[in-house]
């Protein structure tokens, strides 16, 4: 029988990986994007997790909003990216220096 | 299986690759959801990340043409400090997560449910009653990724061609045939 | 679930700015570009509306609706009514400025009313489910703002930046939250109060939620160490969408960090207190030097908002309630001063020109003395000199920091916030002392320049006058 922990330490290497490949991945906006996206689902198993064990759904559904606001967010940073690379011509983390920071 | 995919995700030269190794961790991640009993959600994960958001990410990949080689050049210089900080992350997580807070004799496994249990029906129940609130702000939050999408990649560049349905409509005879009158020709012969 | 009237009365503002909002992008999509000074109209129409319902509505206790997902108090209704000006102040500024750059289209005016409608959800939020929700419809409108202007490779980049640190934080936010749900099971602010007050709860456990939280908040608020995308987005987004971002997010975020660490977080105060001082004392130092040596005067400005936060976070750091309400106050005059200099750089931005090194001041006062007279009433109360309003509102959060005997920390933030007034003087001396680079008049429609009149005196009007505003920030919390 699997534990409560098993799984949130599943997603607590979900999340290192992720923090650690945004750090990894300075150059590559999309695989960034990628990042992002596995931190949220990190999370989102922390949360099912969570309800499973606690026995309350509300976990479920808070993942349920997760994924919805993730899909959108999804959706507005890729415009994003294909804005900045019609103006670019390039999306290389490192060509970005118009602006210091 | 899903850290093993994970972490080509992160580490892969190409994106193309990232992102599909992105949909195995997707799968992999759904079938933990099956185990957890959030059979909804895990199909939800599925259709939606899946089927819609991997296929946009693929899409945008294709259509922005990214010089690959070039983009990894600086990769093994950020590595030490991104592993020194994983590392750091995990020990950390892991303390708090680990066994013994959260371990089986700490949090009992729950009961499974019943065979005719639905977990559909039951995220629908609460969907529209208790949290009817957050779903009208989540209609909204879509309505402006739709919005926001569309205003910012939609470009109207002159000299497209493009069908105006209104105008063709309202054409007219006249706009298109022109009789003409010509005197006839003699023949020959 | 009992559904009754009461709570289509108490959600009554959300509910009239979600239509009217739906409805200015709706009327925009019809009209054509030479029209566009209706959707203008309109927007600044539903922002009366909205401002009239909630005033009629007004509620004197704090009192739920919808299963505890949304709570109504008189703090709320003080910060969505001073929402709707400095909303209305954007709008007017920015009308002049897009028009200038040509990119004039109405999905400005609809973004922005849905940011504010994601702030009054943030205002109002009494869960993490709705307060998440809110967080992101205010930064999801943001990102597209700032990436507005299509055709600048400056624009999209700050909002490339601003997206992937931005989601980043919300990444991080909502780990805290998983862990806050996973310790007490509950996601009501005042459900985890109540859990956390019986005592049954994991320290280990809600401590590491605490700080993925004050981390994605202190992203939020733009507190040093998380401030890197506040000066690249100020400089890089269009001026008008800097002067949204610089003011009314701020009060917003106010709200966030009181309904998270007072409203369901207070049996914690001595942990997040401790992590709000390091983060306070960081930005008032890193804030007002850095800003000494910009030259772009957005930047400067990004770094002064660096160092304001500083302020709003020593308020909350008192942990009473006049540090709250000094807190409060001070959030509204900063969101109306920053307003304010970002309008009157907008106003000295030409045709193809953007007003953004501080040298485009110099002589200010030769081209317009009454409004290089506004601009150092602004500056003057950002620096904290009597009698703007400015000062009065260092005095409050400094008053409220040494009654819970923290000496120290005020006379650190005295000694900074010397340090910072530099900077602002050079801006007047400059505007009043140095020779004018280009003489050519400034020029704007009517309505800018009456808000922009009106914004200047009111630093000065609310200086001489501090207690109306500040009674009223008192008496939510009394």
């Amino acid at each position: 029988m699997l534990a409560l922990s098993d799984f949130l330490i599943l997603s607590a290497l979900l999340f290192s990986i992720s923090i650690a490949g945004i750090f990894l991945n300075r150059k590559n906006v999309l695989i960034l994007l990628m990042c992002i996206e596995l931190l949220l689902l990190a999370v989102n198993i922390n949360f099912i997790a969570f309800s499973y064990y606690l026995g309350d759904t509300a976990g479920q559904v808070f993942v349920f909003f997760v994924l919805t606001v993730a899909a959108a967010e999804a959706a507005i940073g890729l415009a994003i990216l294909v804005v900045l690379f019609r103006s670019r011509r390039s999306i290389n983390v490192e060509d970005l220096d118009a602006l210091k920071g | 299986m899903l850290l093993f995919a994970a972490t080509m995700v992160v580490t892969r030269r190409n994106p193309v690759q990232s992102a599909l190794f992105l949909v195995l961790t997707f799968f992999c991640t759904s079938a933990i959801w099956l185990l957890l009993e959030a059979e909804f959600l895990a199909i939800t994960l599925v259709l939606v990340y899946v089927g819609a958001v991997m296929v946009l990410f693929l899409f945008v990949i294709m259509m922005l043409d990214v010089d690959v080689a070039a983009m990894r050049a600086g990769f093994v210089r950020y590595l030490p400090i991104g592993l020194l900080v994983a590392i750091a992350m995990v020990v950390q997580l892991v303390m708090v997560v680990g066994p013994q807070r959260f371990g089986l004799d700490k949090v009992a496994a729950p009961i499974r449910h019943a065979a005719d249990y639905s977990n559909t029906e039951e995220l629908g129940q609460l969907l529209y009653t208790v949290y009817m609130y957050p779903f009208e702000i989540a209609a909204f939050i879509l309505l402006i990724a739709i919005v926001a999408a569309i205003s910012l990649t939609l470009r109207r560049r002159k000299g497209v061609r493009h069908q105006d349905i209104s105008k063709q409509v309202r054409v007219k005879r006249d706009d298109r045939v022109r009789l003409v009158s010509m005197q006839a020709e003699e023949r020959d012969d | 679930m009992s559904f009754d009237h009461t709570m289509l009365y108490l959600t009554a503002p959300e509910i009239t700015l979600a239509l009217l909002a739906s409805a200015v992008l709706l009327l925009d999509s019809f009209l054509k570009p030479s029209q566009r000074v209706l959707t203008y109209i309109a927007t600044l129409l539903s922002l009366l509306i909205v401002f009239m319902v909630t005033f009629a509505t007004h509620v004197d206790s704090s009192l739920m609706a919808f299963d505890g997902q949304y709570i109504r108090d008189p703090m709320s209704d003080v910060l969505k009514l001073s929402l709707f000006v400095l909303m209305a102040f954007v709008f007017v500024y920015a009308k002049d400025d897009l028009r200038r750059r040509g990119s004039e289209r109405g999905e400005f005016y609809a973004l922005g009313l849905f940011a504010l409608l994601g702030m009054m959800i943030m205002i109002s939020a009494a869960s993490f489910l709705s307060l998440y929700l809110g967080l992101e419809l205010l930064a999801l409108c943001l990102y597209a703002l700032v990436a507005f202007q299509r055709n600048s490779a400056s624009g999209s980049e700050a909002a490339m930046k601003y997206f992937v640190l931005g989601a980043l934080a919300s990444g991080l936010l909502l780990y805290g939250i998983s862990m806050v749900y996973g310790a007490t099971g509950q996601l009501g602010f005042a459900a985890i109060a109540e859990r956390l007050q019986q005592g049954q709860v994991d320290a280990v456990v809600m401590s590491f939620g605490l700080v993925f939280v004050v981390l994605g908040l202190a992203f939020k608020l733009g507190a040093v160490p998380f401030h890197m995308w506040v000066p690249d987005v100020y400089q890089g987004a269009p001026t008008s969408v800097t002067a949204l971002i610089g003011s009314a997010p701020k009060v917003a975020a106010f709200a966030m960090a009181m309904r998270i660490l007072v409203d369901a977080l207070p049996s914690m105060q001595e942990q997040w207190q401790l992590m709000l001082i390091i983060l306070a004392v960081l930005s008032l130092a890193v804030g007002n030097i850095v800003a000494i040596a910009q030259t772009n005067i957005k930047r400067m400005l990004a770094y002064s908002t660096i160092s304001h936060v500083g302020f709003i976070l020593l308020g909350l750091i008192a942990g009473t309630t006049v540090g709250y309400a000094s807190a409060m106050f001070y959030a509204l005059v900063y969101a109306l001063t920053a307003l304010g200099g970002f309008g009157l750089l907008m106003f000295i931005s030409r045709q193809g020109f953007d007003a953004e090194n501080l040298h485009d001041l110099k002589g200010l006062n030769e081209r317009s003395p009454w409004y290089a007279l506004m601009m150092m009433l602004v500056l003057f109360s950002m620096a904290g000199v009597p009698p703007t309003v400015g000062f009065f509102a260092k005095l409050a959060v400094l008053d409220a920091i040494i009654r819970v005997d923290l000496l120290w920390l005020a006379i650190t933030a005295v000694i900074f916030s010397v340090i910072g007034a530099f900077y602002y003087l050079r801006v007047i001396k400059m505007m009043y002392f140095d020779k004018a680079e280009c003489s050519e008049p400034l020029q704007a429609s009517t309505d800018t320049r009456f808000a922009l009149s009106l914004n200047g005196l009111a630093m000065i009007g609310l200086g001489i006058m501090p207690s109306a505003l500040m009674s009223v920030c008192a008496s939510v919390f009394a």
